[in-house]
């Protein structure tokens, strides 16, 4: 495993978005010592596999888990991020935007939601971004349960849920899970501007999404409504 | 756990499979007329589907489909180039996908100006900006409706690469549109 090394993992469909997006990455500012990897997958059998295949391909400690449609705006992004997890070694994945509770009804955005990015009709004015610098010390992070897909950055590997996850859908929430019950915590930095654009234009069929919220409230009725403080405490 | 919040849940994905049908043939709707429109060149037939995506059974698909609502953008665009008698953002569209890339391309140019990943990104910003002369409807609509966060730093920078391109009435109407924002 390479200590210095990021490693930036994306599944495809859409070059137009893929070339905007990478664009984005390569105007990041690199810390002093480190590398970054660029991978991406092509037309993945599901998130989870796409991920998994990007993930042991990779020798980088830092993997960025991202949709294809997010633009990361922040330039200090990366160094932000090794702040967070130099901080306390039992952070093992850093999110945009999270949940400190897991919701009643298994949708993650029926649950009050922490963190922050440019999505849909943002409302004007934040702050200049040429202006912004996080302060890991003024700012802080917030603990939560579980955080959204469209940017998951990890410290530790873990495999996907491949065999269950066979679409698009709920990676995310396994995937939290699975860093909770590892012993893991996560966190979602406090933005004084979003680090990241989301451009989900195109909005998923949802109607895979409902079956794995099936699946996930019949599995996990123990967590339902639950703080990251009691399944931390009480095991996922 | 809150029952009510399950309710609303099942509830919601109920409709969706009912209504998965009907989303599927007005989005084929769209697309075809969106297809013949171009093809033809008939702008009247591309502004027809404006009622229908607003009012009609078009509705279906803008709530559901994610794509329906930059094409009602672009379809506004063209509407009112159609009106004040300017070049119609569709100019050399063939097809959806094209017109949707031009959307997602000028989009992308002016997000450049606004965040400003880097030097040579903003140049082929500018360059694809002043290669292909859009309107001030094209642009106003997209910084207004799309995800931008315009100020008066970008509207400034779009005027700049516009200049010789638009007409002096164009630029006052620009001004006018962009001069509380």
């Amino acid at each position: 495993m390479n200590n210095h090394k990021f490693c930036f993992i994306i599944c495809t469909n859409n070059q137009l978005l893929l070339d905007e997006a990478v664009l984005y990455i390569d105007s990041l500012i690199v810390p002093e010592g480190y590398t970054v990897q660029l991978l991406t997958v092509k037309d993945a059998a599901s998130m989870a596999s796409g991920y998994n295949e990007a993930m042991a391909a990779s020798d980088a400690k830092y993997k960025i888990y991202m949709h294809q449609d997010v633009f990361i705006l922040h330039k200090n992004f990366l160094v932000d991020l090794l702040s967070i997890f130099h901080s306390d070694p039992q952070i093992g994945m850093i999110g945009m935007v999270g949940y400190e509770r897991v919701s009643d009804d298994g949708l993650m955005w029926h649950s009050k939601r922490c963190g922050t990015l440019y999505q849909a009709k943002p409302t004007p004015p934040y702050p200049s971004l040429s202006q912004y610098t996080y302060s890991l010390y003024d700012d802080g992070y917030t603990y939560v349960a579980q955080i959204d897909g469209f940017m998951m950055v990890t410290a530790y590997d873990y495999l996907w849920n491949a065999d269950l996850l066979k679409h698009w859908d709920f990676y995310d929430v396994y995937q939290s899970l699975s860093f909770l019950s590892h012993g893991y915590k996560i966190v979602v930095p406090v933005q004084s501007h979003p680090w990241c654009l989301h451009d989900d234009g195109i909005i998923a069929d949802l109607t895979n999404y409902n079956y794995y919220r099936q699946i996930f409230m019949n599995t996990h009725r123990h967590i339902l409504g639950k703080h990251y403080t009691e399944i931390i405490q009480n095991g996922t | 756990m809150s029952y009510d919040s399950c309710i609303e849940a099942d509830h919601y994905f109920k409709k969706l499979i009912e209504n998965k049908e009907s989303i599927e043939k007005a989005w084929d709707f769209i697309s075809r007329t969106i297809n013949e429109g171009l093809s033809c060149e008939n702008l009247d037939l591309l502004i027809s589907l404006i009622p229908y995506i607003e009012e009609g059974d078009g509705t279906l698909a803008f709530q559901y489909i994610g794509e329906s609502r930059r094409i009602l953008q672009a379809l506004h665009i063209i509407k009112l180039e159609r009106k004040y008698e300017k070049i119609p953002f569709s100019i050399h569209c063939n097809t959806m996908e094209e017109l949707m890339e031009k959307y997602l391309l000028t989009l992308f140019a002016l997000r450049r100006l606004q965040f400003q990943p880097s030097e040579s990104a903003v140049s082929d910003a500018v360059y694809f900006l002043s290669q292909n002369k859009l309107s001030v409807f094209a642009i106003y609509t997209i910084t207004q409706r799309d995800l931008i966060i315009p100020d008066s730093v970008l509207y400034e920078e779009i005027l700049r690469i516009y200049t010789k391109v638009w007409t002096t009435a164009d630029k006052e109407m620009f001004l006018s549109f962009t001069k509380t924002k």
